[in-house]
């Protein structure tokens, strides 16, 4: 569907790849294959987001071909980046599709992507954790339970992220990270690296933007970030109008 | 009234979803385009964006060039506030950009290209990548490990495969493990021997056929980044070059030569030649010459000379390049102390209301055009993709091979014969359709 192609990329590069390469018949994959009509499936991964008309009948079709149906992704799982669009109109699989189980992110962690393929070739379910990124954030410690920092900035300084000091809770430095809303399961890789977390994994529980309000009404933004576009609902778009 | 009709297919095999419009008169073709069926938007995702989030955003204008499209963005913001990152942050980024480079052109080589290759010099037809295993499993091997080579580069250096973390405005904020270091090491002199037998392999498979003629390059002009002559894909002036004459050009003048309009499709060029124009590979071997290089020499000796006029020669050019930088990688990695944390500047204040980020993406030259208020918001940016760059040459071939097809095969089979030629160029369609 429409995408950066990063899932396909990412798929490639995953340590299992060759051999679930060679465990399995990938039988319909227009990147690397010529076939032009669907088949029957057992499993079915769908990445990309709906943007037009015949990929609704597209992924409707698939559905009927596959056994299994999963959105692999944060553009299939939440509809992603292209949600800051005001001009598209973007959706999730799951607004046409019934699907069996998500591999969320932006890129999906390699080890939760290895994770889950393997557990599709042994016929078992997706396990996805339902705690935030707080619960195994390596910054934890300074966690500000009552979030008084103003919160200025999207990202740190670059000299202070460099810094060998010890770092600090993201919200305490006054940036803003969307840990507390996020799903865990990508081993915390942007705020290990010094990066705070934007939420690709989307929400723990159903609804992201009823966590990120919540979460925003804590917060003391200033104003510009109030007002900004863009990092609140980065990977899905919000179903009232903007 | 002679009624046309139309026919829209996906391209199979490429990256993104492209598809070919073919149409006909009377069943006789009249005209041949590839298409990218929808424009994501992307610069008009970014107005309004506070700069210092515009990496992290057009990352995901591709998983492929991920690397390049953050690194130039970056480029373009430093610019704007006249910083420079330190030399080790810069030897961060071409290492990166090699990663990314290295697993790029193999994916291309392996999954798109050589079935195509094998099929068009008659070797045998093959229809997926297991019929591929079975026909070399040395080559199918060595391509997973080169592939896992680029990758790994990139999650060590860039914290992921895809949508690297490290790379910020200013710098880049992680610094490897020496045990990393020494890992990316070993990989890179296992996926040198890997390199060495597809190029060798490339040889004895095809260096004595003679690529179809309708494949041949018309008189083209080359456009491509080159440092004093010399090739680097993250820092140069621009070089538009034909079989004539050659503009040597800072990024800054860019719009003496080119220009597009924000939010819509393809890149205007200025020349009055009428010539067509082509970035990527062959650009950067014809403006730069690696194969003048005492390493690359001798494979380029043994290269039916018929080839260096086709795009095909584009594949083998790939191979060369990947070679060619893992050496790169290799000395690169030799650099003292880059494994310490390093500070990186402040940004301190805007210090101009236009930036210009420029480098060579693995299809060719990528450029970021950022124009920003007070606020340091983008109000304008422009975006100038390969692949938007090469669209005209491959729609001019592509029409002429396919009316020289129709005269003797139905349109079945001038469709899979001109995706052929379409995926000989490796579009690509995620950058194209930002």
């Amino acid at each position: 569907m429409t995408s950066c192609s990063g899932c396909i990329s990412t798929l490639f590069s995953l340590d299992i790849f060759p051999q679930f390469f060679e465990k399995t018949e990938i039988a319909y994959f227009p990147y690397i294959r010529d076939e032009e009509k669907l088949g029957s499936y057992d499993i079915a991964l769908i990445e990309g987001c709906i943007t037009q008309e015949f990929q609704i009948r597209l992924i409707q079709e698939i559905r009927r071909a596959a056994r299994k149906v999963y959105s692999l992704g944060s553009c299939a799982v939440l509809g992603g980046l292209i949600s800051l669009s005001k001009k598209k109109k973007v959706d999730p699989l799951s607004n046409f599709i019934e699907v069996d189980g998500i591999i969320p992110g932006c890129p999906p962690p390699s080890n939760l992507f290895g994770n889950c393929l393997m557990n599709l070739l042994e016929n078992k379910m997706i396990k996805l954790s339902n705690k935030n990124q707080c619960y195994s954030c390596p910054l934890r410690e300074g966690f500000d339970y009552e979030f008084k920092s103003k919160i200025t900035k999207l990202i740190p300084n670059s000299r202070d992220i460099n810094s060998t000091q010890n770092p600090k809770c993201f919200l305490s430095q006054g940036v803003l990270c969307l840990g507390p809303v996020t799903r865990e399961g990508c081993d915390n890789k942007c705020i290990n690296k010094g990066m705070p977390c934007d939420g690709c994994l989307g929400s723990p529980s159903k609804s992201l933007f009823s966590n990120i309000f919540n979460f925003l009404s804590l917060l003391d933004l200033s104003n510009d970030l109030k007002t900004y576009e863009g990092i609140f609902y980065r990977y899905s778009k919000p179903s009232i109008k903007r | 009234m002679i009624k046309l009709q139309k026919i829209v297919e996906p391209c199979r095999r490429v990256e993104g979803n492209g598809n070919i419009k073919i149409i006909l008169k009377r069943d006789t073709i009249e005209h041949v385009e590839f298409e990218i069926p929808e424009i994501r938007g992307f610069e008009n995702i970014l107005n309004n964006k506070k700069v210092q989030d515009v990496p992290r955003i057009v990352s995901r204008i591709c998983g492929l060039c991920h690397a390049s499209q953050t690194i130039v963005s970056n480029k373009a913001i430093e610019d704007l506030y006249d910083i420079n990152p330190p030399s080790q942050s810069i030897i961060l980024r071409r290492i990166l950009l090699i990663g990314e480079l290295i697993k790029s052109h193999a994916m291309h080589y392996f999954f798109q290209s050589f079935p195509d290759l094998l099929k068009i010099l008659n070797f045998q037809e093959i229809s997926n990548p297991y019929e591929l295993m079975q026909f070399d499993p040395q080559l199918t091997s060595s391509v997973f490990d080169i592939i896992k080579l680029g990758s790994e580069i990139d999650r060590i250096f860039g914290g992921r495969y895809v949508h690297l973390i490290s790379c910020i405005t200013g710098g880049v904020i992680y610094s490897p493990s020496q045990i990393n270091i020494n890992l990316i090491r070993k990989l890179l002199l296992k996926g040198s021997s890997h390199a060495k037998y597809l190029i060798e392999n490339f040889i004895k498979l095809f260096s004595n056929k003679t690529p179809p003629g309708s494949f041949d390059l018309p008189k083209i002009n080359y456009l491509g980044l080159s440092n004093q002559g010399s090739y680097d894909r993250y820092k140069g002036d621009l070089v538009l070059k034909n079989y004539r004459n050659q503009s040597n050009f800072s990024a800054k003048d860019y719009q003496s030569f080119f220009n597009k309009n924000v939010g819509t499709f393809g890149v205007s060029f200025h020349q009055d030649d009428n010539m067509g124009l082509i970035t990527g590979p062959i650009a950067r071997e014809k403006i730069n010459g690696i194969s003048n290089s005492e390493k690359i020499a001798p494979y380029f000796k043994k290269i039916n000379e018929k080839w260096k006029e086709s795009i095909l020669f584009q594949n083998f050019l790939e191979l060369i390049e990947i070679n060619y930088e893992i050496h790169q990688c290799l000395k690169l990695l030799d650099e003292n102390s880059l494994n310490e944390r390093c500070e990186l500047p402040d940004l301190g204040e805007i210090q101009k209301s236009e930036g210009i980020g420029i480098l060579e993406a693995p299809r060719g030259l990528l450029m970021h055009y950022y124009k920003i208020n007070q606020n340091e918001s983008v109000i304008q940016a422009k975006l100038f993709i390969a692949t938007e760059i090469n669209i005209p040459l491959i729609n001019f071939m592509t029409l002429k091979y396919a009316l020289e097809l129709n005269k003797n095969e139905a349109i079945d089979k001038v469709k899979k014969k001109i995706m052929q030629m379409i995926r000989a160029f490796d579009p690509c369609i995620s950058c194209a359709s930002h």
